[in-house]
Parts: structure tokens; sequence; C-alpha cells
């Protein structure tokens, strides 16, 4: 930084300068989320309403839980695209085996609800294992894997239940994970906490969160330190799908049936944005959940705020284009800087 | 036709003998797999169901293929440089809303249209020009990776385009419009392949036999070696994704003059099946591997699947799943003749 110093240039230039500093340390992304709570407090009296901040919030942890594997995958060098169809998929397979078994046992509900969720969570595992087993042992691109997994996990929701909602899930499901409270806040919410905390731990303290690094920085150095790369690989793209069909499973208990028109592709584009908001690279080798999390919180106030503030729903993608672009051309260009000085 | 025989006719000697070691390595056998997997599969149909043979319905599949392959040209420009564009499906929407909305603004007020069709050939470019700059700049200049640019700018053109049409069809195209860009036709042939055709040919002249297309190659097998030698990367990865939008929105145009009306969703699942036909094809996402004739040929085999599934009443649903399988499967064999060398 000791070449702004010197830099010669008037008052304007300078106060410039010290904002563009500014937002190189701190990140852009908290002045941006302090400048949208502000604004939008000042302007709209419902914004922070209780029932509003609890919207903001599960909404919110939703998107955290999805982001979170998009980023393990992304700083393992890959790339998923399939995680909106998975939870399309783990809605359907969830509320299609809880019903099934529910009538079938027909005593009490708590196996039924844990016959769904295990189906709901093993299908997006398959999903996941599927996609990783592509990329690990066949090593094709991530991006198109996913690609084509997205198109055929979406296919099969699709195909299960004729587009057409499943109901027929015990009452006690949607009441015990979709609409429970604890302290006032919904499950979801602990849930997203919970996965969020545990996600940091892995990165930080386990031998998987730093093979993850290490797959990313440098895939060779990786090999050659002795890392099972393929193992890894796969593991991201499992964990990956695993949340996408936790959200599913808990958005199924929020709607209170299966619903292959859930996640989909406005879900997936958002988690790669929280992720690149959140500074993960998709070089590979950077980027920290809790970060990503913090994005996920702020895309979905923005999402919230241009609601309140009438702005028109077309013109919300527009938004997100550019708010995306910028964060990622900052991201890019404070690390030329930094490799420069 | 081949990959192989487009990567190889530069002068120099260097290149030359590379060109030879890829024929070599890569055999006919491989190169005459999917042309002969077409032949199969429109044989395999034509049993099934004997309306897929047809002079009629040959001449549908032909005018079907060559707006795909328009749009899988334009990708394969992109993608021969290691970037892709996402944000090709909604800028079609965007071209085609503008354009209607230029014909019908103009409206009745000339006689045969010709103004109206000028201005809406003039809206629909200048719009598809604006897009690509904005994507080459951001990836070329920013230094902002393909995805995350071409997101951005994808989510900015369904923003305008459902903006501008305020999500509407736009009616008012006149008969001129139909007239040059749909109903009419050279030589018996229907004018959507002779456009087609004529930009297949300049397009494979210009990527073989010119400094720029020579360049873009050079630039995805190597773009450091590409700095090195003096060519000017980054603006000529600027002109790929001008390019490449250009080519999108003259597709636009003639799916507008066969729809009669600007369509904000026209664009819808482009990307994705533009980005597919282009690796079914054999273009190498890793950059520097295509041609035309890959393009055409992903996007006739793509073209000729969901023809003959639509004729031999296989679910809508399924088709997805098969589109996702033949988009992993064509990656797999990419990566097998790659392997192969």
């Amino acid at each position: 930084m000791s070449t702004t110093a010197t830099l010669p240039g008037g008052p304007g230039r300078q106060s410039g300068q010290d904002i563009l500093n500014l937002v190189l340390t701190v990140g852009l992304l908290p002045v941006l989320m302090a400048i949208v709570i502000i604004g939008t407090s000042l302007m709209s009296p419902y914004f922070l309403g209780w029932m509003n901040v609890v919207n903001i919030l599960r909404m919110a942890s939703f998107l955290a839980i999805i982001a979170c594997g998009q980023a393990m995958v992304i700083i393992a060098g890959g790339f998923d695209l399939s995680v909106g169809a998975v939870v399309a998929l783990a809605s359907v397979v969830t509320a299609k085996a809880m019903a099934a078994a529910a009538s079938a046992i027909g005593g009490p509900d708590i196996l039924a609800i844990v016959i769904g969720i295990a189906a709901g969570l093993g299908s997006g595992l398959a999903v996941g294992l599927f996609n990783g087993l592509c990329v690990a042992r066949l090593k094709v691109s991530g991006f198109v894997v996913t690609l084509g997994t997205m198109s055929a996990t979406a296919g099969i929701g699709l195909l299960l239940t004729n587009g057409i909602p499943v109901y027929g899930m015990p009452k006690g499901f949607v009441q015990a994970i979709g609409r429970s409270q604890i302290l006032g806040f919904p499950l979801a919410i602990y849930i997203a906490l919970a996965v969020v905390l545990a996600m940091a731990f892995v990165q930080r303290r386990t031998l998987f969160g730093r093979y993850v690094y290490a797959i990313g920085g440098n895939q060779e150095a990786a090999v050659v330190s002795g890392v099972s790369i393929r193992r890894h690989l796969v593991g991201t793209y499992v964990l990956s799908g695993g949340l996408a069909a936790t959200v599913g499973i808990l958005l199924t208990a929020l709607v209170g049936s299966g619903q292959a028109s859930l996640g989909g592709d406005a879900m997936m584009l958002q988690s790669i944005a929280a992720a690149v908001i959140g500074g993960v690279s998709l070089r590979g080798g950077i980027g920290r959940v809790e970060v990503v999390a913090v994005a996920a919180l702020f895309l979905t106030i923005l999402g919230n705020a241009l609601n309140l503030l009438h702005i028109d729903s077309r013109l919300q993608p527009i938004f997100l284009g550019l708010i995306m672009v910028l964060a990622v051309a900052l991201d890019e260009f404070s690390r030329r800087r930094m490799s420069r000085v | 036709m081949s990959d192989a025989d487009l990567a190889a006719p530069a002068k120099p000697a260097a290149i030359d003998a590379r060109g030879s070691r890829i024929l070599q390595g890569t055999g006919w056998a491989r190169q005459l797999a999917l042309p002969i997997a077409l032949v199969l599969l429109l044989a395999g149909f034509g049993l099934a169901d004997d309306r897929v043979l047809t002079t009629y319905n040959l001449l549908n599949i032909a005018q079907q293929t060559s707006y795909l392959a328009l749009f899988a040209m334009a990708q394969m420009v992109v993608i021969l440089t290691r970037g892709f564009d996402l944000s090709l499906g909604p800028t079609v929407s965007m071209v085609s809303v503008a354009a209607a909305l230029a014909m019908a603004g103009i409206g009745g007020a000339d006689a045969n249209g010709i103004v109206a069709v000028l201005a809406a050939i003039a809206a629909g470019f200048a719009l598809a020009a604006a897009c690509g700059l904005f994507n080459g700049v951001v990836v070329s200049i920013l230094g902002v990776s393909p995805l995350v640019a071409t997101l951005g700018s994808m989510n900015i053109a369904i923003g305008v385009a459902t903006t501008i049409s305020d999500g509407r069809p736009v009616q008012g195209v006149p008969a001129a419009f139909a007239d040059l860009f749909y109903r009419g036709s050279i030589l018996g042939l229907p004018i959507a392949i002779v456009i087609a055709i004529l930009v297949g040919g300049v397009l494979a002249f210009v990527l073989s036999r010119t400094v720029f297309g020579r360049s873009l190659y050079i630039i995805g097998t190597n773009p450091q070696a590409a700095a090195v030698a003096g060519i000017p990367v980054k603006r000529l990865l600027v002109y790929a994704y001008v390019l490449c939008s250009a080519l999108a929105a003259l597709g636009a145009l003639m799916m507008t003059a066969r729809t009669g009306s600007g369509e904000p969703n026209l664009g819808g699942t482009l990307s994705l099946q533009s980005i597919a036909a282009a690796v079914v094809g054999g273009t190498s996402l890793a950059g520097g591997r295509g041609g035309v004739g890959s393009a055409a040929l992903g996007a006739l085999f793509i073209t000729i699947l969901s023809n003959g599934m639509n004729l031999t009443r296989i679910d809508g649903y399924v088709q997805m799943i098969v589109l996702g399988a033949i988009v992993i499967l064509g990656v797999v064999l990419d990566r097998l003749r790659l392997d192969g060398r």
C-alpha cells in the first residue's frame, strides 16, 4: 500500500482513494449490506418488523445451506449446477416415500418421517455421488457433468410426480420440522447455523477441509503431496448433493407437499452468486463458508428490500447481475494490487 | 468436418506438425463416431415411426437444426477461447423483444415495411453488440471468469427483456420481416437453412483462414503463449464475445420471424442447449478445439434426437433425462478422445 501514499492527487482524488481502500480492506460485502439495511429501514417501516426479519432469516437459511455445499465444490475447483434440481428431486422423493410409508406401516408417524427423510437425503447423496464419480474418475469438467445431471434430475423429479404436488405426508412432519419454532425462530435457522458452524470447523480443522483447499489451490502439488484427489473430489460433490437435499426436505416441510417446482435454476444461480460474492474464487483454493453464509443473507435481504421498495420484480435480476459482476471484478482488482505491491 | 482438420490448416511448420500428430492420434473411427450415431439414430426412429423419414419431416429437421446450429456456432466461438456465454439465451429473448418493439413502433408508417425491418435489424444487433461488449470487457479487461461475467449479463438481459416488453409477447411484426427471415426460400431451400449455411461457411473461413480465427485457437490452447507471441489477447477476446452475441442476434431475428411476435421467453433454455450442442459435437471446454462442423453436427444430433422422441411420443420429462445423459456422454467421449492422443 506504500505506493498510494506517494501518488500525487487532489483532495477529491484522495477521498476516492480512501473509499476504495476501505472497500478493499473491509470487503465490499459489509459495506453494501450496511447501505441496503440502513437505506431500506429508512424508506420502509415494514423492513425491520419481526415478521419480516424472521422471514428473511428463514429464506437466507435455505440459501446459506445450499451455498455452503456449492462453496466446497468450487473451492475444490469444480462446479455444481445440479443443486436446484436436487432440491426438487429430494422434495418429491421425501414426500412420496413418506406418504407411502405412512399408508403402508400405519404405526407411529415417526417411522414414516424417518423413512421419508432418509429417502430424500439418499436421493441427493446419490446425485452427488454420480457427479463426483464422473468428475473424479472420468476427469470430465464439473460444469458439463452437472449440467447434464441438472437436466436429468429435474426430469426424474417431474416424471415421478407428473408435475402435480405430492400430498399425504403425516401431519407431524409439517408441524415438527416445517412450522415448529424454538425461541421464536423457525427450526430452519438453527439447522443452517449448525451446518455453517460444522462446515467452518470442517474447513479449518479437518483433513478433508484442508485437502479440499490443497486440491483447489494446486492439484498437481496436492497429488505429489500424497492427497487422494479422487476421494475428496467425490466428497465435495456428495456433500453438496446432501446439503441441497436437506434444503429440499426443509422446504417440503414448510410448504406441506412435495413439489418438483421447488429449487430450480433460480436457487442454483443464487447459490453460485452467494459463493462468489462471499469471496470464493472460481479458480479454486480460496473461500470461507461463514462469509458465504453472510453473502447468502445479503442476497436475501437485497431481494426482500427490492420487494418492499416496490421495485419491479422484472428489474430485480439486473441488480443481482450487476452486484455479482462488481463483487468479482473488485476481488480480482484487489488481488492484482496485492500481487503488484 | 472433423475438429482436427479445422485445427490443422495453419501455415507455420510447427503448428502443421502438431496438426498431423492430432490426425494420427485420433483416428477415423473416433472422427466418424458422431456421424454414424446420427445415421443410426435417424434409422432407429424411422423404424419406430414412419413419419420420421418423410421429406416433409427431414426438411423440418433441417430447418430446426439451422437455428440451433447458429447458436451452437456462436457458443463455439467463445468456447474456443476457454470461455462460454450463459447470457446467450436471454440475449435471444432481449433481441427478439427489442426488434419486435422497433417494428411495432414504426408500425404502418411505411407501406412495405422496409424501414421497420431495417429498424428491427439495427435495434437487435445494437443490443446484442452491447451485451457482447459487456461480456468481453468484463472477461478480458476486468479479468472476471466467463461464468460469473455471463451469469451477471444473463440476469441483466433477462431483466431488460421482461422490462421493455412488460413480460408479454410483442405483436405488430410486419409481413415483410417474416418474409425475409422465415417464409422466403432460395432454390427451394427455406431461408433459415440458407442463412445457416452461409453463416457457417463464412465463419469456417474466418476461423481457419484469417489471423483473427487462428489467434482464437491459439488463445484457447495456451493464453500465455498467445500473449508472449504478440497476439492482442484482450482485444480479440472482446471481439469473440461480440461475434458470439451478434450470431445469437441473427438467430433471434430468425426465430422472431418464425413465431411472428417478440417473445420475452424465446431464449429459455437456449444457453444450455447451445453449450450442449457444441460440446456433444466435439468442441472442447478446455479451449482451442472445435469448429463450425462440430457445432453443426452437435446441433443436428440434438435436433434429430428431440424430433424423433417427439414423433415417437416419448414423454417430455423423459426427454429431459435423455438430454442430460447425452450431454454427460458427450463430454466423456471428448475426454476419451483427448486421452487417445
